[in-house]
């Protein structure tokens, strides 16, 4: 699993797998968890252009996304590509999605199949 | 419990304040105070609702220096934080004080000073409710889930941009009659979205989401007076009563909810309200949602089950949540145009319908309005306080 991975969480009780992280898992209310990476393709549920940009952001606009991966597990993350509609085949891949000074923020960003 | 009355109301004008936070927050108090004339009655607790004053204006623990500047000593002081729905939770800490017997008399505020620092800033301070790793970091602000959010449902159930438009020409309409609204502006389907000029005048904020479909960022106060029934009795001021609360929470990151279509804590919230007042959706004469964006209108008048679910676009095309309508919706203006000021909504919302109920509504009175329902929606749906308050006459 690589360094910089965005993990979601496995409950070691029951299998489930949350993300973000949570102190007791969602399904059952266990306590133990092992990572598992966000990875593989998926879809989009949605996305929008954001223009009213957030601090730190500079471009023109925004594409974020919600994708529900073929794990099952949904994610929200940045979306790099150009003619994105709901039902849209992506996969995650793990990039810069935020610079605070000189910090590079790495995180999840959907690219075409 | 005991019974709780609404025995005063008083807010300020929403919109850009030169006034401080310490001085809207009294304002609006002192509005409230003296129309609920307590005369030998003090105030024996007092709770602010506020966001941002820790982050935005450099200042804590507010409630304590509201009892300060009105010199309400020994009164009991507590501030409330809850996103948005800082007002409504804030109103119910106080009904629940007096219903315990552990106050007969409280003050409840709601302020918020949004334009003390500028919009990248006041973008990000709201922002910060969102899901640290999950959703901020990646650029996430309120705006952009409305938006994701409103492409889901206008697939899903063939909302279009004309019925987000139609919200805010009828919020932005309303406003027109109420002379503490933050805009003051009528528009017109033409201008924000026919017309060649309307990519101008409404350009996109979140797609497709865009300006005149959010909510504008504003300062102001707004406060109640609770009473115990025998207290308000003794006042001559009983007759609006505290009939039901409900709330409910829901997941932090939006992309965990089983449905992201729904709006489930508005659902529980509302069923949780409507069970404790004993009262159904037909006896509502007036409702105050959350209109932060236009989106959120349509979706919450169907959540709150006043219309099945899909069809609140409907409802809203055919005029029933108009002002002249069969259930007339944010007769205020809304979060729309009444304004946004983040810790006082939920108090803006329950002084409109105070307001409504007493026949004090001015321009724009709802005629015979007996019931009213307000829903205060925090973070992204995450926390989410809904009230009803009904008139009693005697």
């Amino acid at each position: 699993m690589s360094s910089d991975a965005v993990l979601a969480s496995r409950c070691t009780a029951c299998g489930a797998v949350s993300y973000p992280q949570h102190c007791l898992c969602p399904s059952c209310g266990g306590e133990r968890f092992e990572p598992t990476p966000v990875e593989g393709e998926g879809t989009v549920v949605s996305y929008t252009d954001l223009y009213a940009l957030a601090i730190d952001f500079e471009q023109r606009f925004l594409r974020l996304a919600m994708v529900e991966l073929d794990s099952g597990v949904r994610a929200t993350g940045q979306l790099l590509h150009e003619t994105p509609a709901i039902g849209t085949r992506v996969k995650a891949t793990i990039g810069v999605v935020r610079r605070q000074g000189e910090t590079k923020i790495r995180g999840l960003q959907f690219v075409p199949v | 419990m005991r019974r709780v009355m609404v025995v005063g109301a008083g807010m300020t004008r929403f919109g850009r304040s030169s006034e401080t936070l310490s001085q809207l927050m009294c304002l609006s108090s002192m509005a409230a105070l003296r129309d609920a004339h307590l005369g030998e009655y003090p105030v024996d607790g007092v709770v602010v609702a506020n966001m941002g004053a820790a982050r935005i204006n450099r200042q804590t623990a507010i409630a304590s220096a509201l009892v300060d500047r009105l010199n309400l000593f020994p009164a009991t002081a507590e501030t409330v934080e809850n996103g948005p729905a800082s007002g409504s939770s804030a109103f119910k800490v106080g009904y629940q004080a007096v219903a315990a017997g552990m106050a007969d008399v409280v003050l409840v505020t709601g302020v918020e000073k949004m334009r003390a620092v500028n919009n990248l800033e006041g973008t990000d301070f709201v922002a910060s409710m969102s899901h640290p790793e999950a959703e901020y970091i990646y650029g996430v602000t309120l705006p952009s889930l409305a938006g994701m959010f409103a492409r889901m449902v206008m697939e899903r159930y063939g909302v279009t941009r004309r019925h987000l438009a139609l919200v805010a020409i009828k919020n932005h309409a309303n406003a027109l009659r109420n002379p503490y609204a933050h805009i003051q502006q009528a528009i017109t389907l033409e201008g924000i979205l026919e017309a060649p000029e309307a990519i101008v005048n409404n350009p996109p904020i979140a797609e497709p989401l865009h300006l005149f479909d959010c909510c504008p960022v504003s300062d102001g106060a707004a406060s109640l007076v609770l009473a115990a029934e025998d207290v308000a009795e003794k006042l001559g001021k009983a007759g609006i009563v505290v009939a039901g609360i409900g709330q409910a929470t829901d997941t932090h990151a939006v992309h965990e909810r089983p449905e992201p279509t729904r709006l489930t804590a508005v659902e529980v919230a509302a069923e949780r309200a409507f069970t404790m007042a004993g009262t159904s959706r037909d006896e509502v004469d007036v409702v105050e949602l959350h209109d932060a964006f236009t989106i959120l209108e349509i979706v919450q008048s169907e959540a709150a089950g006043f219309f099945p679910q899909g069809e609140g676009h409907l409802a809203l095309e055919r005029g029933e949540t108009a002002f002249d309508g069969s259930l007339p919706i944010n007769p205020s203006g809304g979060l729309k145009a009444r304004g946004h000021p983040v810790g006082a909504t939920g108090m803006a919302q329950l002084v409109e319908l105070t307001w409504q109920l007493r026949g004090d509504a001015g321009e724009r009175q709802v005629q015979g309005a007996r019931c009213g329902f307000a829903c205060n929606f925090g973070g992204f749906g995450n926390n989410v306080v809904t009230t009803l308050l009904r008139r009693e006459d005697r």
